[in-house]
């Protein structure tokens, strides 16, 4: 299984990878205009009171220092307090995760649900009426911005049916879900749009390939060629086209996070930058930095599994 | 003959496009008989394997139609056939199997797992019964391990293997016909011997039928029973395999047999094979113990140590100006590597390459330079070694442009000159490589190279992507051209024959090393080396009666019979 043996080496590549997205953060975040210290004082601000919260969070220090200051803590698993909720902000992150992971776990799962019939749908009957259909429905899917389709399923499913709930997070298992089936759909209707279009082009080449042509001549039913032979040989592209996806969507909650006012990590984000809170900035950062890298790490494990071609 | 397994009557297929009808197939009658090898031969575009196709029902688009006749297997009419019928067919009574079997097997589907998907879903047998059948059927088509090589991909074996795995897929159902459709066009000629055998052993073996297409005389010359000739859709000769060779009654069949490389030429073309240089004259090219290295692939960041695989290792040669040398071997033995690193395409691990004089290594600049503006080469593919934008003449005014040899107001007097060597018609000047055949694009190839004023050409396997009556006319240009300007050509072929018909010497290179070397008509007649001994051993010779592999003794190169 030696091909799998990337699995033990990659991370290792990762550490200088999260090395420089930290100092990036680090220092972009400290370029922004504005003050903590400020921002918390508010109307109460004199510049004694100011002096005293930089001192009591380091920002008096030179900024290599402050740096210096963020990796020994790291080290400690702690990542700094934050300014505005007054708590480590890996803590802080950690109360804030579970809405975020979800939604975009959901959001994912429902979008594979829906690109594979489709596509499948369109590439099987390509050039007629289903093919049109949905190239029109996923070209509105990408068309149509995140926000409006969230104030449309809103009023549809929340107002007029009342389904589901208008917005919140619950708090029993069946009260959660409930209230993310909205937001993910949300997401799922644009994603699926893109997987879509991708899965449908490689579906209707790999059709008439030569592979597809010699199971046929074998005597294999449409059905068996479709499914065992066409399928798994067009989903590389789209696995990769995916994980690019996940990793623009796991920053990209907060549109759909504030139009339902979902407690999660992009509403904290949102904060955090209005209130100059560098420590949580910094740490959200990171862990979507994580995020992606991981991702796309999952992606190479399922890329290989997929296609016993590719070595890593 | 005994009573036909599938008789095929008036079989017509029309291709309708924007309105209008094209007929592919024109009328075509012929019997296969049991256990009989029919040779269906043809250049491209002669209907061959559109009739194959049209068979068992499985037409490349849905706007090409049977529109007549019959196809009689026993007493079914298979043009008449539902699908569901046409289905346990192919899955019964007729195996196919495909030029290339790189792209017609699954590459994400174990070997073994195709073969039993077949026969599990025909015979309804549970998944251990239907592999152990599938174990057997490797072993049969001659895989050594097949209990292991069952759980393979097809990447992980050569071409030989893998067109084996294919055979192995056709015959899952164990079906009474076999249709190959240029089985062995895509390998090595000692792999084709050995999967020809194969095709004739199974047919002994299990009494197939089998239809066997190719462009190669040669082929069918050493494995059918029965001939039938195809043009543009029509049948114009069938018959028995020895009276078609040797008393072809149709034109066409004359010229194609004209054209095939291994008939042997009386006395020669003097003046061409005689062309010994004088040996005062310096080499135009040297080569001196050349060592062509690259890092193995598929190794990581953190692979150990460094990999390397030797493309060429350590070959010196020598190449008199107004020589042809011919630069054979099988794919892998570093041909088109050594053609690349004599044109500076390629860096050099170790050794010297001097062109005119000055050394490649050593004065880097001015020896490019040189190379750049003296010598030319021809690509494999005219297609896709041309721009497909740019017409002809704007790819030719291009070169003479860049060569800066004659003046820019000389230059399309010169694209007509050139166009007249190469025997394009002048209005070629104004066309592009898509409304051209294969040949007229080989021939820009040449054109090409030619607009450089090359003292040394390198052709390598400029003519293995064409048919045979064109790969004859692109030789005799190569001989014309040779001898009206006194050009050196390094001619770099897998085919034996057509470097015999060509050079005055032969090279032959095997694993990046030249393990022979001599003049053509020596190497040819009295090989010294069991591998080049093997080379000429399995080309398919048109006469039926020097049957292939012949004359090699058993076992004298093992590596050569395992794919």
């Amino acid at each position: 299984m030696h091909r799998y043996r990337f699995v033990l080496f990659r991370p290792l590549q990762f550490l200088p990878v999260l090395f420089g997205i930290s100092i990036i953060t680090f220092v972009l975040v400290r370029l922004v205009p504005g003050d903590p210290a400020r921002v918390l004082l508010g109307a109460r601000s004199t510049p004694t009171a100011i002096a005293r919260i930089r001192a009591q969070y380091g920002l008096d220090e030179p900024i290599w220092l402050q740096y210096f200051y963020f990796l020994e803590n790291l080290g400690k698993g702690e990542m700094g307090k934050s300014i505005l909720y007054k708590i480590d902000v890996l803590k802080l992150i950690l109360t804030r995760i579970e809405p975020t992971l979800v939604l975009v776990l959901t959001s994912v799962l429902l979008s594979i649900l829906i690109a594979v019939p489709m596509a499948a749908l369109a590439a099987r009957n390509s050039g007629r009426l289903p093919d049109h259909a949905v190239r029109i429905v996923s070209t509105l899917g990408i068309g149509f911005p995140p926000f409006w389709l969230a104030l449309m399923l809103i009023i549809l499913f929340s107002v007029k049916l009342g389904i589901f709930p208008v917005s919140g997070y619950g708090d029993s298992l069946f009260d959660k879900a409930a209230h993310l089936v909205l937001p993910s759909l949300t997401i799922a209707l644009s994603l699926s749009a893109v997987l879509t279009r991708s899965l449908r082009a490689a579906m209707i080449v790999e059709l008439q390939s030569d592979l597809a042509t010699a199971a046929r001549a074998r005597g294999m039913p449409e059905n068996i060629v479709f499914w065992r032979h066409v399928l798994p040989n067009s989903l590389v592209p789209t696995i990769n086209l995916l994980a690019v996806n996940i990793g623009w969507l796991i920053g990209g909650t907060v549109v759909v996070e504030t139009v339902f006012a979902i407690p999660g990590m992009g509403q904290l984000l949102v904060r955090a930058i209005f209130s100059r809170d560098y420590m949580v900035v910094q740490g959200v950062a990171m862990v979507f930095a994580c995020a992606t890298v991981l991702v796309n790490f999952l992606a190479d494990i399922v890329t290989v599994t997929l296609d016993p071609r590719v070595r890593l | 003959m005994s009573e036909p397994v599938l008789s095929i009557r008036d079989l017509t297929v029309d291709a309708r496009l924007d309105g209008e009808t094209r007929r592919l197939i024109d009328g075509v009658s012929f019997d296969l008989g049991r256990g009989e090898i029919l040779g269906l031969v043809g250049e491209s575009g002669s209907g061959k394997s559109m009739i194959c196709r049209a068979l068992v029902r499985l037409l490349p688009s849905t706007a090409i139609a049977i529109t007549g006749g019959s196809v009689m297997l026993g007493t079914r009419d298979l043009t008449r056939m539902d699908e569901d019928g046409m289905r346990a067919v192919r899955g019964a009574d007729i195996g196919m199997v495909f030029q290339n079997p790189t792209s017609h097997l699954d590459p994400v589907m174990r070997i073994g797992d195709q073969i039993s998907e077949g026969i599990r879903y025909h015979q309804g047998l549970d998944r251990r019964e239907a592999r152990a059948m599938a174990v057997d059927i490797l072993r049969q088509v001659g895989f050594p391990d097949p209990h292991r090589q069952y759980d393979g991909y097809p990447h992980e074996f050569s071409g030989g293997m893998r067109q084996r795995a294919m055979i192995a897929v056709a015959l899952a159902c164990n079906p009474d016909i076999l249709i190959a459709d240029e089985p062995t066009t895509a390998l090595d000629v000692t792999i084709q011997a050995q999967i020809l055998k194969l095709l004739m052993d199974l047919r002994d073996r299990r009494g197939l039928s089998i239809i066997l297409i190719t462009h190669d005389l040669g082929i069918v010359a050493q494995t059918c029973d029965r001939i039938a000739v195809l043009r543009h859709g029509q049948l114009l000769e069938i018959g028995e395999k020895r009276q078609v060779l040797s008393a072809p009654k149709h034109p066409y069949t004359i010229s194609l047999l004209k054209s095939h490389p291994s008939m042997p030429e009386e006395g020669g073309l003097p003046g061409l094979k005689t062309g010994t240089p004088a040996l005062s004259v310096r080499p135009l090219l040297e080569i001196d113990d050349l060592v062509v290295r690259f890092p193995a692939p598929g190794l990581g960041l953190f692979a150990r140590g460094k990999a390397e695989v030797a493309a060429v290792d350590g070959i010196s040669l020598r190449v008199m100006p107004g020589e042809t040398v011919g630069i054979v071997g099988e794919s892998g033995s570093g041909k088109s590597t050594l053609a690349r690193a004599i044109l500076g395409l390629t860096p050099l691990t170790s050794g010297h390459i001097s062109f005119d004089g000055l050394d490649l290594a050593q004065q880097r600049r001015q020896t490019l330079a040189q190379i750049r503006t003296q010598a030319a080469m021809v690509f494999q593919d005219p297609y896709n070694a041309l721009n497909p934008r740019l017409t002809i003449g704007a790819m030719l005014a291009e070169v003479l442009h860049v060569q800066r040899k004659i003046p820019a107001g000389r230059i399309p007097a010169r694209i007509d000159e050139l166009l007249d060597l190469v025997g394009l018609d002048r209005e070629f000047a104004t066309r592009r490589p898509l409304s051209m055949s294969g040949g007229q694009c080989q021939r820009a190839g040449i054109a090409r190279a030619l607009a450089v004023d090359p003292k040394l050409i390198i052709a390598d396997e400029c003519v293995a992507a064409l048919d045979v009556t064109i790969q004859a006319q692109i030789i005799d240009l190569f001989r014309d051209l040779k001898s009206a300007m006194n050009l050196t050509l390094l001619f770099i072929a897998h085919d034996l024959a057509i470097v015999r018909n060509l050079c005055d010497r032969v090279v032959v290179m095997y694993r990046g090393r030249i393990v022979e070397e001599g003049l053509c008509d020596d190497v040819f007649a009295r090989p010294q080396h069991a591998y080049t001994a093997a080379l000429i051993a399995a080309i398919p010779d048109i006469d039926p009666d020097k049957p292939l592999l012949g004359g090699l003794p058993a076992g004298a190169s093992p590596h050569l019979l395992t794919a």
